[in-house]
């Protein structure tokens, strides 16, 4: 499984990239106790950034438990990512899980200029 | 990119070595099978997976192949130690996804009233964790994580959840050697600590069988297999554990090639690799096995809380049940073998990608219990239809680098097989079949119907027209639960 996203600044890119992982995994996604915190990701360029961006995004979730809700992406450049993450914590009897993601892979992985802004392309290991 | 075959014979097709291709492609299928095998770019993997440097023998592919993430699933490929790489794309990730089959000395008349009001598959779905986000009741210390990342199966079996005898018909006795704790992530410590005694979802399960046909008497009565008699299935792996340190190591081995320290270009970034020398190399391989033999404790824990919930429900005491392990195998590793290549004994680091070892009758890896016979090789089919037994031949030695297929392939991808399920209810379409099924995920059951796999008496036969097993038994399902 994977997704096409599109965004007019690359900011909305990422941002609409991490929205969709989250909807993929979890359907409902009702508020709860936020918390804030800031994200930092590096990579070699774009389409590394991008694997390593949602990696992070899908470990909040795998590894702590956390559900993204929102994000404001501060700052991106083609090898770092610097955002503040809005998440609440996961609860299975208001989250409901629709499918497994295991990990974000490099697998045809894309991050292209298009005319009216920028296009991602992603695999995901399910 | 359109690759071409030359056929060798009824189940070997080459793919010659063209341009940056170290060595020719070795697919095993036959007429039928190599027709939708080139439907999808798993050849095309083959290609870029003989282009790694160090590889010996063959690019082989599997007949139940189709693509994967790097390496295509159902790959197998062997690198020379000093000049050759080790890729966690060639292992998965899910490392030691394997199998293991169970008898009893239980017929399938025996246990018809309880598949019948489903009390032994729903003490069996309540019972075992299963499915996304489960956790199980065992938490895990720090140092018990270590303890299990380097013990393996024995780690379950010294709390009493089952026996020596369990481990001597375990791969590689249930846990591989060369596993450090200490290369291991926060983050992979972390997802590993309550997923010990989980099965997962997807196309994982535990499947209560019955022996439905006998192909080698000889070998069934050494496997202690018979005609009617209840058999169970397991198939997990090493969950997010093993998981995060592949991607973990992916990563790292990533930049590493995009900082120059990689002297070829990579042609998927998927495949991403380091010398099997290099320091980098040695510790995937180290962390590789801690999550082998995570999943090999799994399996044990398990299987002993299957055969506990088979006691309960049936009322029966351990004797009556004769509930044995069969043997375990995994499915997706890397592992230092001594093999024959270019006539020479050589130990080399084969891959096994959705690919299981079949080590022929006689091999000193094998316990004593399998040198007659040979490698009990388990062949679990999808959903709804028959697994098989076989036994590792000489012929996989000589062409594959003692290795067989895993399973049936998929044909359709998880989306495709959802689409095609719409509107049905997979559950009663296999209930009229007398396959009881229960699964947390309604999706589940959808992306793992029968239809989105290959035909599995067809990967078989190429397996055994190719000699690189022999064929034994097969069962057909009664019950299954699924995450």
């Amino acid at each position: 499984m994977g997704i096409r996203v599109t965004g007019p600044t690359l900011e909305d890119l990422f941002k609409n990239a991490a929205q969709s992982l989250m909807e993929i995994i979890i359907k409902k996604r009702p508020a709860g106790k936020r918390s804030l915190f800031s994200l930092s990701v590096t990579g070699d360029d774009l389409p590394d950034l991008m694997v390593r961006w949602l990696g992070e995004i899908l470990y909040l979730f795998e590894g702590d438990s956390k559900v993204v809700m929102d994000m404001d992406i501060d700052a991106v450049t083609e090898t770092r990512i610097d955002a503040t993450v809005h998440t609440v914590p996961f609860n299975p009897t208001l989250h409901e899980v629709v499918t497994e993601i295991k990990a974000v892979t490099y697998h045809r992985i894309e991050v292209v200029r298009e005319k009216d802004g920028w296009q991602a392309t992603v695999i995901f290991d399910l | 990119m359109n690759i071409s075959l030359e056929k060798i014979d009824d189940y070997r097709w080459l793919i010659p070595q063209t341009g940056a291709m170290h060595v020719p492609g070795l697919v095993f299928a036959n007429r039928e099978l190599i027709r939708s095998i080139q439907e999808d770019q798993s050849l095309t993997q083959v290609v870029n997976v003989a282009m790694l440097p160090g590889i010996v023998g063959h690019s082989l592919a599997m007949p139940d192949i189709h693509w994967g993430y790097g390496f295509p699933i159902g790959g197998v490929a062997a690198f020379d130690m000093d000049e050759g790489i080790v890729s966690p794309g060639g292992v998965g990730y899910d490392i030691n996804c394997g199998c293991r089959l169970m008898t009893t000395l239980l017929r399938g008349d025996d246990i018809h009233p309880f598949m019948k009001e489903k009390d032994l598959v729903s003490a069996l779905f309540r019972n075992i964790p299963s499915g996304v986000g489960s956790r199980s009741p065992i938490h895990l210390s720090r140092s018990e994580e270590n303890q299990v990342a380097v013990m393996g199966a024995e780690w379950a079996v010294k709390r009493g959840l089952g026996t020596p005898r369990d481990l001597e018909r375990t791969e590689d006795h249930g846990a591989m050697e060369g596993a450090d704790p200490s290369v291991l992530s926060e983050r992979a410590i972390k997802r590993g600590h309550d997923q010990l005694g989980t099965l997962g979802s997807g196309n994982h399960f535990v499947e209560i069988q019955v022996v439905d046909q006998i192909f080698d008497p000889e070998k069934a009565r050494q496997f202690h297999l018979f005609e009617g008699q209840v058999t169970v299935f397991i198939h997990t792996g090493s969950r997010g554990f093993g998981h995060q340190i592949c991607d973990d190591f992916l990563k790292e081995m990533s930049k590493s090639a995009h900082s120059g320290h990689a002297s070829f270009e990579l042609p998927d970034r998927q495949l991403a690799c380091a010398p099997l020398t290099s320091d980098l190399g040695r510790r995937y391989l180290a962390a590789m096995a801690c999550a082998a033999n995570y999943a090999w404790a799994n399996r044990q824990i398990l299987m002993h809380w299957t055969m506990e919930i088979f006691l309960k429900t049936l009322s029966l005491r351990p004797e009556e049940l004769g509930m044995n392990l069969l043997y375990d195998v995994c499915h997706n590793i890397a592992k230092k073998e001594l093999h024959q290549v270019s006539g020479k004994a050589t130990m080399v680091c084969v891959h096994r990608k959705g690919a299981t070892r079949a080590l022929p009758p006689g091999h000193p890896l094998l316990p004593q219990v399998y040198r007659p016979t040979g490698q009990p090789v388990l062949i679990p089919g999808d959903m709804g239809t028959h697994s098989y037994v076989l036994a590792g031949a000489p012929g996989a030695m000589e062409r594959s680098f003692g290795s067989s297929c895993h399973g049936a392939g998929r044909v359709l991808s998880r989306t495709q097989a959802v689409k095609q399920a719409k509107g049905r209810a997979i559950h009663r379409e296999l209930e009229d079949r007398g396959i009881f099924v229960q699964s947390r995920g309604i999706r589940t059951l959808k992306e793992e119907m029968p239809e989105a796999y290959k035909d599995i008496s067809q990967v078989v036969d190429v397996v055994v027209g190719a000699n690189l097993a022999t064929k034994v038994a097969r069962v057909r399902p009664l019950g299954v639960i699924k995450g």
